[in-house]
Protein backbone atom coordinates (compact mmCIF):
# COMPACT_ATOMS: atom_id res chain seq x y z
CA UNK A 1 0.00 0.00 0.00
CA UNK A 2 1.18 3.47 -0.86
CA UNK A 3 2.49 5.61 1.94
CA UNK A 4 -0.21 8.03 3.14
CA UNK A 5 0.01 11.46 4.75
CA UNK A 6 -2.67 12.95 6.94
CA UNK A 7 -4.15 16.07 5.34
CA UNK A 8 -7.26 16.51 7.48
CA UNK A 9 -7.77 15.70 11.12
CA UNK A 10 -10.62 13.45 12.14
CA UNK A 11 -12.61 16.32 13.61
CA UNK A 12 -12.13 18.32 10.40
CA UNK A 13 -13.52 15.47 8.29
CA UNK A 14 -16.43 14.99 10.71
CA UNK A 15 -17.25 18.66 10.81
CA UNK A 16 -17.02 18.87 7.04
CA UNK A 17 -19.76 16.25 6.70
CA UNK A 18 -21.94 17.92 9.28
CA UNK A 19 -21.53 21.20 7.42
CA UNK A 20 -22.11 19.62 4.02
CA UNK A 21 -25.05 17.51 5.15
CA UNK A 22 -26.86 20.35 6.88
CA UNK A 23 -26.14 22.66 3.96
CA UNK A 24 -27.56 20.26 1.38
CA UNK A 25 -30.62 19.67 3.54
CA UNK A 26 -31.06 23.44 3.83
CA UNK A 27 -30.68 23.95 0.09
CA UNK A 28 -33.22 21.23 -0.71
CA UNK A 29 -35.80 22.48 1.80
CA UNK A 30 -35.02 26.06 0.77
CA UNK A 31 -35.78 25.26 -2.86
CA UNK A 32 -38.97 23.54 -1.74
CA UNK A 33 -40.09 26.76 0.01
CA UNK A 34 -39.15 28.91 -2.95
CA UNK A 35 -40.89 26.86 -5.58
CA UNK A 36 -43.68 25.30 -3.51
CA UNK A 37 -42.42 21.78 -4.18
CA UNK A 38 -45.16 19.77 -2.54
CA UNK A 39 -43.45 16.45 -3.23
CA UNK A 40 -40.40 17.56 -1.23
CA UNK A 41 -42.68 18.84 1.53
CA UNK A 42 -44.38 15.45 1.51
CA UNK A 43 -41.10 13.72 2.31
CA UNK A 44 -41.03 15.64 5.58
CA UNK A 45 -44.71 15.08 6.23
CA UNK A 46 -45.76 18.60 5.30
CA UNK A 47 -44.37 22.09 5.16
CA UNK A 48 -44.84 22.75 8.85
CA UNK A 49 -42.44 19.95 9.79
CA UNK A 50 -40.17 20.85 6.91
CA UNK A 51 -39.94 24.33 8.35
CA UNK A 52 -38.76 22.91 11.69
CA UNK A 53 -36.28 20.69 9.88
CA UNK A 54 -35.00 23.69 7.93
CA UNK A 55 -34.71 25.85 11.02
CA UNK A 56 -32.91 23.25 13.13
CA UNK A 57 -30.65 22.22 10.26
CA UNK A 58 -29.86 25.94 10.21
CA UNK A 59 -28.74 25.76 13.81
CA UNK A 60 -26.49 22.77 13.07
CA UNK A 61 -25.14 24.51 9.98
CA UNK A 62 -24.37 27.71 11.91
CA UNK A 63 -22.48 25.93 14.69
CA UNK A 64 -20.59 23.79 12.21
CA UNK A 65 -19.69 26.83 10.12
CA UNK A 66 -18.27 28.66 13.13
CA UNK A 67 -16.31 25.57 14.15
CA UNK A 68 -14.87 25.24 10.63
CA UNK A 69 -13.01 28.53 11.13
CA UNK A 70 -10.53 26.56 13.26
CA UNK A 71 -9.60 24.45 10.30
CA UNK A 72 -9.53 26.84 7.40
CA UNK A 73 -9.60 30.51 8.35
CA UNK A 74 -5.90 31.04 8.97
CA UNK A 75 -4.97 29.41 5.65
CA UNK A 76 -7.74 31.22 3.81
CA UNK A 77 -6.42 34.62 4.80
CA UNK A 78 -2.91 34.05 3.55
CA UNK A 79 -1.91 34.50 -0.10
CA UNK A 80 1.55 34.58 -1.72
CA UNK A 81 3.11 35.22 -5.16
CA UNK A 82 2.46 31.66 -6.33
CA UNK A 83 -1.20 32.18 -5.49
CA UNK A 84 -1.33 35.23 -7.74
CA UNK A 85 0.29 33.24 -10.53
CA UNK A 86 -2.25 30.46 -9.90
CA UNK A 87 -5.08 32.85 -10.76
CA UNK A 88 -3.29 33.90 -13.97
CA UNK A 89 -3.28 30.30 -15.20
CA UNK A 90 -6.78 29.67 -13.79
CA UNK A 91 -5.36 26.93 -11.64
CA UNK A 92 -4.63 24.87 -14.74
CA UNK A 93 -8.31 24.06 -15.03
CA UNK A 94 -8.78 25.64 -18.46
CA UNK A 95 -5.82 23.93 -20.10
CA UNK A 96 -3.59 21.07 -19.11
CA UNK A 97 -0.66 22.67 -20.94
CA UNK A 98 -0.03 25.64 -18.67
CA UNK A 99 2.45 25.41 -15.84
CA UNK A 100 0.71 25.64 -12.48
CA UNK A 101 2.85 27.15 -9.72
CA UNK A 102 3.62 24.97 -6.68
CA UNK A 103 0.84 25.02 -4.09
CA UNK A 104 0.69 24.75 -0.33
CA UNK A 105 -2.01 22.89 1.55
CA UNK A 106 -4.80 24.77 -0.24
CA UNK A 107 -4.85 26.57 -3.55
CA UNK A 108 -6.13 30.17 -3.60
CA UNK A 109 -9.36 29.06 -5.27
CA UNK A 110 -10.11 26.87 -2.28
CA UNK A 111 -9.12 29.63 0.12
CA UNK A 112 -11.40 32.14 -1.59
CA UNK A 113 -14.15 29.56 -1.67
CA UNK A 114 -13.88 29.21 2.08
CA UNK A 115 -14.12 32.96 2.61
CA UNK A 116 -17.20 33.15 0.36
CA UNK A 117 -18.87 30.29 2.25
CA UNK A 118 -17.99 31.86 5.57
CA UNK A 119 -19.36 35.29 4.65
CA UNK A 120 -22.43 34.06 2.77
CA UNK A 121 -22.93 31.50 5.54
CA UNK A 122 -22.90 34.14 8.25
CA UNK A 123 -25.30 36.25 6.17
CA UNK A 124 -27.70 33.36 5.52
CA UNK A 125 -27.55 32.23 9.15
CA UNK A 126 -28.12 35.68 10.67
CA UNK A 127 -30.94 36.44 8.24
CA UNK A 128 -32.41 32.99 8.85
CA UNK A 129 -32.47 33.56 12.59
CA UNK A 130 -34.03 36.98 11.99
CA UNK A 131 -36.85 35.46 9.89
CA UNK A 132 -37.32 32.86 12.58
CA UNK A 133 -37.30 35.04 15.66
CA UNK A 134 -37.94 38.65 14.66
CA UNK A 135 -41.29 38.13 12.97
CA UNK A 136 -42.82 41.25 14.40
CA UNK A 137 -40.30 43.71 13.03
CA UNK A 138 -41.40 44.45 9.48
CA UNK A 139 -38.29 46.14 8.16
CA UNK A 140 -35.93 43.55 9.65
CA UNK A 141 -38.09 40.77 8.20
CA UNK A 142 -38.03 42.23 4.69
CA UNK A 143 -34.29 42.88 4.86
CA UNK A 144 -33.61 39.41 6.24
CA UNK A 145 -35.79 37.83 3.57
CA UNK A 146 -33.78 39.61 0.88
CA UNK A 147 -30.37 38.80 2.43
CA UNK A 148 -31.38 35.17 2.99
CA UNK A 149 -32.22 34.79 -0.66
CA UNK A 150 -29.21 36.69 -2.06
CA UNK A 151 -26.95 34.45 0.04
CA UNK A 152 -28.94 31.46 -1.18
CA UNK A 153 -28.10 32.33 -4.80
CA UNK A 154 -24.41 32.52 -3.81
CA UNK A 155 -24.65 29.08 -2.19
CA UNK A 156 -26.34 27.32 -5.08
CA UNK A 157 -23.68 28.66 -7.44
CA UNK A 158 -20.49 28.07 -5.46
CA UNK A 159 -21.33 24.82 -3.65
CA UNK A 160 -21.78 22.73 -6.82
CA UNK A 161 -18.48 24.08 -8.17
CA UNK A 162 -16.82 22.94 -4.94
CA UNK A 163 -18.43 19.51 -5.18
CA UNK A 164 -17.33 19.11 -8.81
CA UNK A 165 -13.76 20.17 -8.07
CA UNK A 166 -13.62 17.91 -5.03
CA UNK A 167 -14.80 14.83 -6.92
CA UNK A 168 -14.82 14.42 -10.71
CA UNK A 169 -12.44 17.24 -11.58
CA UNK A 170 -9.67 16.12 -9.23
CA UNK A 171 -9.68 12.34 -8.97
CA UNK A 172 -8.56 11.15 -5.58
CA UNK A 173 -9.49 14.33 -3.70
CA UNK A 174 -12.73 12.88 -2.39
CA UNK A 175 -10.75 10.26 -0.49
CA UNK A 176 -9.34 12.98 1.75
CA UNK A 177 -12.83 13.68 3.04
CA UNK A 178 -13.27 10.00 3.83
CA UNK A 179 -9.98 8.97 5.43
CA UNK A 180 -8.42 12.35 6.09
CA UNK A 181 -5.32 11.17 4.29
CA UNK A 182 -3.85 11.12 0.79
CA UNK A 183 -0.95 9.23 -0.85
CA UNK A 184 2.38 10.90 -0.14
CA UNK A 185 3.32 10.71 -3.83
CA UNK A 186 0.22 12.65 -4.92
CA UNK A 187 0.73 15.15 -2.12
CA UNK A 188 4.26 15.83 -3.34
CA UNK A 189 2.90 16.69 -6.78
CA UNK A 190 -0.17 18.65 -5.74
CA UNK A 191 0.98 20.32 -2.51
CA UNK A 192 4.80 20.56 -2.74
CA UNK A 193 5.02 23.58 -0.45
CA UNK A 194 2.90 21.90 2.20
CA UNK A 195 4.79 18.62 2.12
CA UNK A 196 8.25 20.14 2.40
CA UNK B 1 -46.96 38.41 -11.01
CA UNK B 2 -50.72 38.15 -11.27
CA UNK B 3 -51.83 35.08 -9.41
CA UNK B 4 -54.94 34.64 -11.46
CA UNK B 5 -57.06 36.19 -14.12
CA UNK B 6 -60.68 35.30 -14.25
CA UNK B 7 -63.72 36.85 -15.70
CA UNK B 8 -66.17 35.79 -13.01
CA UNK B 9 -64.31 37.75 -10.39
CA UNK B 10 -66.45 38.81 -7.46
CA UNK B 11 -65.88 41.92 -5.39
CA UNK B 12 -67.15 44.04 -2.54
CA UNK B 13 -67.88 47.64 -3.43
CA UNK B 14 -67.53 49.94 -0.44
CA UNK B 15 -69.20 53.33 -0.67
CA UNK B 16 -67.98 55.09 2.47
CA UNK B 17 -70.35 58.02 1.90
CA UNK B 18 -73.32 55.74 2.59
CA UNK B 19 -71.88 54.23 5.74
CA UNK B 20 -73.50 55.25 9.02
CA UNK B 21 -70.97 53.53 11.23
CA UNK B 22 -73.45 51.09 12.74
CA UNK B 23 -70.88 48.29 12.69
CA UNK B 24 -73.44 45.64 11.91
CA UNK B 25 -70.87 44.37 9.38
CA UNK B 26 -68.34 43.76 12.13
CA UNK B 27 -70.85 41.79 14.14
CA UNK B 28 -72.09 39.78 11.15
CA UNK B 29 -68.53 38.84 10.28
CA UNK B 30 -67.79 37.67 13.80
CA UNK B 31 -71.00 35.73 13.92
CA UNK B 32 -70.46 33.87 10.64
CA UNK B 33 -66.80 33.16 11.30
CA UNK B 34 -67.32 32.38 14.97
CA UNK B 35 -64.79 34.94 16.10
CA UNK B 36 -64.66 35.80 19.76
CA UNK B 37 -65.16 39.25 21.21
CA UNK B 38 -62.05 41.29 21.91
CA UNK B 39 -61.56 43.26 25.10
CA UNK B 40 -60.56 46.76 24.05
CA UNK B 41 -59.90 50.02 25.85
CA UNK B 42 -61.51 53.35 25.17
CA UNK B 43 -58.79 55.33 23.54
CA UNK B 44 -60.71 58.49 22.82
CA UNK B 45 -62.55 57.42 19.70
CA UNK B 46 -65.65 55.45 18.85
CA UNK B 47 -63.56 53.23 16.64
CA UNK B 48 -63.69 49.76 18.09
CA UNK B 49 -61.74 47.50 17.71
CA UNK B 50 -58.74 49.78 17.34
CA UNK B 51 -57.27 47.66 14.53
CA UNK B 52 -57.82 44.50 12.51
CA UNK B 53 -57.14 41.43 14.63
CA UNK B 54 -57.24 37.67 14.48
CA UNK B 55 -60.82 37.93 15.77
CA UNK B 56 -61.68 41.00 13.66
CA UNK B 57 -61.52 40.34 9.93
CA UNK B 58 -63.20 43.64 9.14
CA UNK B 59 -63.63 46.91 10.96
CA UNK B 60 -64.91 50.42 10.50
CA UNK B 61 -62.14 52.97 10.71
CA UNK B 62 -63.39 56.27 12.13
CA UNK B 63 -61.65 59.50 11.17
CA UNK B 64 -62.65 62.93 12.35
CA UNK B 65 -62.03 65.26 9.45
CA UNK B 66 -63.82 68.63 9.88
CA UNK B 67 -64.63 70.49 6.66
CA UNK B 68 -65.63 74.10 5.93
CA UNK B 69 -69.37 73.37 6.03
CA UNK B 70 -69.17 70.79 8.71
CA UNK B 71 -67.30 71.36 11.96
CA UNK B 72 -68.05 67.88 13.17
CA UNK B 73 -67.50 65.38 10.42
CA UNK B 74 -66.90 61.70 10.81
CA UNK B 75 -65.67 59.52 8.02
CA UNK B 76 -66.32 55.80 8.15
CA UNK B 77 -64.21 53.36 6.20
CA UNK B 78 -64.69 49.64 6.05
CA UNK B 79 -61.28 47.97 6.26
CA UNK B 80 -60.59 44.37 5.38
CA UNK B 81 -58.44 42.28 3.06
CA UNK B 82 -58.40 43.81 -0.42
CA UNK B 83 -58.21 40.47 -2.26
CA UNK B 84 -55.56 41.94 -4.54
CA UNK B 85 -55.18 40.42 -7.99
CA UNK B 86 -51.45 40.87 -7.48
CA UNK B 87 -51.39 39.66 -3.89
CA UNK B 88 -48.12 40.28 -2.04
CA UNK B 89 -49.15 37.84 0.66
CA UNK B 90 -49.51 34.98 -1.82
CA UNK B 91 -46.34 35.91 -3.64
CA UNK B 92 -44.12 35.69 -0.57
CA UNK B 93 -45.76 32.77 1.24
CA UNK B 94 -43.38 29.78 1.29
CA UNK B 95 -46.07 27.22 2.08
CA UNK B 96 -48.21 26.10 -0.87
CA UNK B 97 -51.92 26.30 -0.21
CA UNK B 98 -51.64 28.36 2.97
CA UNK B 99 -52.97 31.31 1.00
CA UNK B 100 -54.89 30.49 -2.14
CA UNK B 101 -57.11 32.03 -4.79
CA UNK B 102 -60.69 30.84 -5.03
CA UNK B 103 -62.59 30.60 -8.30
CA UNK B 104 -64.42 33.78 -7.34
CA UNK B 105 -61.14 35.66 -7.02
CA UNK B 106 -60.95 35.76 -3.22
CA UNK B 107 -57.66 35.27 -1.39
CA UNK B 108 -58.51 32.64 1.19
CA UNK B 109 -56.33 30.85 3.73
CA UNK B 110 -55.93 27.34 5.07
CA UNK B 111 -54.61 27.55 8.59
CA UNK B 112 -53.54 23.90 8.58
CA UNK B 113 -51.07 24.68 5.82
CA UNK B 114 -49.74 27.91 7.34
CA UNK B 115 -46.29 27.49 8.85
CA UNK B 116 -46.58 30.70 10.86
CA UNK B 117 -43.56 32.43 9.35
CA UNK B 118 -45.35 35.80 9.18
CA UNK B 119 -43.74 36.73 5.90
CA UNK B 120 -47.14 37.54 4.40
CA UNK B 121 -47.87 40.39 6.78
CA UNK B 122 -44.74 42.16 5.62
CA UNK B 123 -45.52 41.72 1.95
CA UNK B 124 -49.10 42.99 2.25
CA UNK B 125 -49.41 46.61 1.14
CA UNK B 126 -52.47 47.06 3.38
CA UNK B 127 -51.25 45.59 6.67
CA UNK B 128 -54.01 42.99 6.67
CA UNK B 129 -52.93 39.50 7.78
CA UNK B 130 -53.11 38.80 11.50
CA UNK B 131 -52.09 35.77 13.55
CA UNK B 132 -54.12 33.80 16.00
CA UNK B 133 -52.91 32.42 19.31
CA UNK B 134 -51.22 29.53 17.52
CA UNK B 135 -49.41 31.82 15.11
CA UNK B 136 -51.52 30.88 12.13
CA UNK B 137 -52.66 33.39 9.55
CA UNK B 138 -56.17 34.86 9.70
CA UNK B 139 -57.91 37.53 7.66
CA UNK B 140 -61.04 38.31 5.66
CA UNK B 141 -61.59 35.57 3.07
CA UNK B 142 -64.51 37.22 1.28
CA UNK B 143 -66.77 34.61 2.88
CA UNK B 144 -65.62 32.25 0.13
CA UNK B 145 -67.63 29.49 1.81
CA UNK B 146 -70.84 31.51 1.57
CA UNK B 147 -70.16 32.71 -1.98
CA UNK B 148 -69.39 29.17 -3.03
CA UNK B 149 -72.85 28.18 -1.81
CA UNK B 150 -74.52 31.00 -3.72
CA UNK B 151 -74.86 33.40 -0.80
CA UNK B 152 -73.27 36.78 -0.34
CA UNK B 153 -70.71 37.63 2.36
CA UNK B 154 -72.03 38.12 5.88
CA UNK B 155 -71.04 41.79 6.02
CA UNK B 156 -72.67 42.86 2.74
CA UNK B 157 -75.78 40.85 3.54
CA UNK B 158 -76.13 42.74 6.81
CA UNK B 159 -75.29 46.26 5.74
CA UNK B 160 -78.54 48.31 5.96
CA UNK B 161 -77.48 51.24 3.79
CA UNK B 162 -75.82 49.79 0.71
CA UNK B 163 -72.40 51.01 1.85
CA UNK B 164 -71.24 47.44 1.26
CA UNK B 165 -72.32 45.75 -1.95
CA UNK B 166 -71.32 42.38 -3.28
CA UNK B 167 -71.39 41.26 -6.90
CA UNK B 168 -69.51 40.78 -10.14
CA UNK B 169 -66.52 43.02 -10.03
CA UNK B 170 -66.97 44.46 -13.52
CA UNK B 171 -70.62 45.22 -12.89
CA UNK B 172 -69.89 46.92 -9.56
CA UNK B 173 -67.22 49.12 -11.12
CA UNK B 174 -69.54 50.04 -14.01
CA UNK B 175 -72.44 50.84 -11.71
CA UNK B 176 -70.33 53.04 -9.42
CA UNK B 177 -69.02 54.99 -12.39
CA UNK B 178 -72.56 55.53 -13.67
CA UNK B 179 -73.55 56.90 -10.31
CA UNK B 180 -70.89 59.53 -10.84
CA UNK B 181 -68.10 58.38 -8.55
CA UNK B 182 -64.92 59.76 -10.02
CA UNK B 183 -62.44 57.63 -8.16
CA UNK B 184 -62.89 53.89 -7.89
CA UNK B 185 -60.07 53.03 -5.52
CA UNK B 186 -58.63 49.67 -6.42
CA UNK B 187 -59.92 49.56 -9.99
CA UNK B 188 -56.37 49.28 -11.34
CA UNK B 189 -54.11 49.15 -8.27
CA UNK B 190 -52.15 45.91 -7.85
CA UNK B 191 -53.79 44.43 -10.91
CA UNK B 192 -57.19 45.37 -9.52
CA UNK B 193 -58.46 44.87 -5.99
CA UNK B 194 -61.33 42.65 -4.92
CA UNK B 195 -62.41 45.24 -2.34
CA UNK B 196 -63.06 48.40 -4.30
CA UNK B 197 -64.04 51.78 -2.93
CA UNK B 198 -66.24 54.46 -4.51
CA UNK B 199 -65.05 57.87 -3.34
CA UNK B 200 -66.18 61.36 -4.21
CA UNK B 201 -63.33 62.82 -2.23
CA UNK B 202 -59.66 62.07 -2.03
CA UNK B 203 -59.14 58.48 -0.79
CA UNK B 204 -56.33 59.91 1.32
CA UNK B 205 -58.88 61.78 3.40
CA UNK B 206 -60.23 58.44 4.58
CA UNK B 207 -56.78 57.17 5.40
CA UNK B 208 -56.39 55.09 2.25
CA UNK B 209 -52.89 54.44 1.00
CA UNK B 210 -52.27 56.48 -2.15
CA UNK B 211 -50.23 54.18 -4.35
CA UNK B 212 -50.37 50.76 -2.76
CA UNK B 213 -47.44 48.61 -3.81
CA UNK B 214 -45.85 45.33 -2.86
CA UNK B 215 -42.53 46.15 -1.12
CA UNK B 216 -39.81 46.53 -3.77
CA UNK B 217 -37.55 43.95 -2.10
CA UNK B 218 -40.31 41.36 -2.46
CA UNK B 219 -40.85 42.23 -6.12
CA UNK B 220 -37.08 42.05 -6.74
CA UNK B 221 -36.89 38.71 -4.97
CA UNK B 222 -39.80 37.31 -6.94
CA UNK B 223 -38.77 38.55 -10.38
CA UNK B 224 -34.98 38.12 -10.18
CA UNK B 225 -33.67 36.16 -7.19
CA UNK B 226 -36.02 33.21 -7.45
CA UNK B 227 -35.30 32.49 -11.13
CA UNK B 228 -31.63 33.30 -10.57
CA UNK B 229 -31.29 30.55 -7.99
CA UNK B 230 -32.47 27.98 -10.53
CA UNK B 231 -30.54 29.45 -13.46
CA UNK B 232 -27.43 29.71 -11.28
CA UNK B 233 -27.61 26.12 -10.12
CA UNK B 234 -28.41 24.81 -13.61
CA UNK B 235 -25.69 26.98 -15.11
CA UNK B 236 -22.87 25.70 -12.92
CA UNK B 237 -23.95 22.08 -13.23
CA UNK B 238 -23.99 22.52 -17.00
CA UNK B 239 -20.63 24.30 -16.98
CA UNK B 240 -19.11 21.51 -14.89
CA UNK B 241 -20.38 18.90 -17.32
CA UNK B 242 -18.97 20.81 -20.28
CA UNK B 243 -15.66 21.28 -18.48
CA UNK B 244 -15.45 17.59 -17.74
CA UNK B 245 -16.09 16.65 -21.35
CA UNK B 246 -14.14 19.39 -23.10
CA UNK B 247 -11.12 19.81 -20.84
CA UNK B 248 -11.27 16.87 -18.54
CA UNK B 249 -10.13 16.25 -15.00
CA UNK B 250 -6.87 17.36 -13.48
CA UNK B 251 -3.78 15.34 -14.38
CA UNK B 252 -0.84 15.41 -12.03
CA UNK B 253 2.14 16.83 -13.85
CA UNK B 254 4.94 14.34 -14.24
CA UNK B 255 8.11 14.97 -12.33
CA UNK B 256 9.85 17.63 -14.41
CA UNK B 257 13.32 18.95 -14.67
C1 LIG C 1 -26.98 26.96 3.72
C2 LIG C 1 -27.82 27.53 4.50
C3 LIG C 1 -29.25 27.90 4.15
C4 LIG C 1 -29.91 27.85 2.97
C5 LIG C 1 -29.36 27.39 1.66
C6 LIG C 1 -31.26 28.37 3.18
C7 LIG C 1 -32.22 28.53 2.20
C8 LIG C 1 -33.49 29.02 2.41
C9 LIG C 1 -34.44 29.31 1.39
C10 LIG C 1 -34.19 29.21 -0.09
C11 LIG C 1 -35.60 29.70 1.99
C12 LIG C 1 -36.92 30.07 1.32
C13 LIG C 1 -36.89 31.53 1.17
C14 LIG C 1 -38.18 32.16 1.16
O1 LIG C 1 -39.21 31.58 0.83
O2 LIG C 1 -38.13 33.31 1.50
C15 LIG C 1 -35.37 29.72 3.38
C16 LIG C 1 -36.28 30.12 4.32
C17 LIG C 1 -36.00 30.23 5.67
N1 LIG C 1 -34.80 29.95 6.28
FE1 LIG C 1 -33.14 29.31 5.39
N2 LIG C 1 -31.40 28.68 4.50
C18 LIG C 1 -30.19 28.42 5.12
C19 LIG C 1 -29.88 28.61 6.43
C20 LIG C 1 -30.78 29.03 7.37
C21 LIG C 1 -30.46 29.24 8.73
C22 LIG C 1 -29.06 29.10 9.32
C23 LIG C 1 -31.62 29.60 9.34
C24 LIG C 1 -31.85 29.92 10.78
C25 LIG C 1 -31.63 29.14 11.74
C26 LIG C 1 -32.68 29.63 8.35
C27 LIG C 1 -33.98 29.99 8.58
C28 LIG C 1 -34.94 30.17 7.62
C29 LIG C 1 -36.27 30.61 7.87
C30 LIG C 1 -36.84 30.95 9.22
C31 LIG C 1 -36.94 30.66 6.63
C32 LIG C 1 -38.39 31.12 6.36
C33 LIG C 1 -39.27 29.98 6.10
C34 LIG C 1 -39.34 29.13 7.29
O3 LIG C 1 -39.79 29.58 8.35
O4 LIG C 1 -38.93 28.00 7.17
N3 LIG C 1 -32.14 29.28 7.16
N4 LIG C 1 -34.08 29.30 3.63
S1 LIG D 1 -54.76 43.00 1.03
FE1 LIG D 1 -52.94 42.01 1.82
S2 LIG D 1 -53.70 40.10 2.64
FE2 LIG D 1 -55.30 40.86 1.28
S3 LIG D 1 -54.86 39.92 -0.73
FE3 LIG D 1 -53.84 41.92 -0.69
S4 LIG D 1 -51.77 41.42 0.00
FE4 LIG D 1 -53.03 39.68 0.55
S1 LIG E 1 -47.56 33.09 7.96
FE1 LIG E 1 -48.64 31.40 6.95
S2 LIG E 1 -49.87 32.36 5.35
FE2 LIG E 1 -48.34 33.88 6.02
S3 LIG E 1 -46.61 33.65 4.59
FE3 LIG E 1 -46.16 32.34 6.36
S4 LIG E 1 -47.02 30.34 5.82
FE4 LIG E 1 -47.92 31.80 4.39
S1 LIG F 1 -73.02 47.56 8.14
FE1 LIG F 1 -72.85 49.03 6.43
S2 LIG F 1 -73.49 50.96 7.31
FE2 LIG F 1 -73.11 49.62 9.05
S3 LIG F 1 -70.95 50.04 9.55
FE3 LIG F 1 -70.90 48.32 8.16
S4 LIG F 1 -70.62 49.26 6.18
FE4 LIG F 1 -71.28 50.88 7.53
Amino acid sequence: MAEMVRKSSVDEVLNHWILAGSCILLVITGFAFLFHMESVGGVFGGFDTMKSVHNWAGVVFSVSLLYSMRHYLADALHYDADDRQWFKVAGGYLSHKVKVPPMGKYNPGQKLYYLIILLAGIAIALSGFAIWFMKDNGSIMLLAHLVHNVAFVVFVVVVPVHIYLGTLANPGTFGIMVTGTMPLETAKKRHPKWIS
Amino acid sequence: MANNTNTSRKAILVTPELCIGCRACQVACKSWNQLSAIKTKNNGTYQNPPDLASAAYNMIQYSEVPSDQNAVRWLFLSRRCMHCEDAGCMTICPSPGALYRTDDGAVAFDRDKCIGCKLCVNACPFDVPRYDAEDKVTKCHLCFDRIGAGMEPACTKTCPTGALKFGDRDELVGAAKQEGFGTIYGEKDLGGLGSIYAFKEEPKLYGMKENPEIPSSVVFWHTYLKPLSLIGLGGVVGAAAIHYLAIGPHKDQEEEV
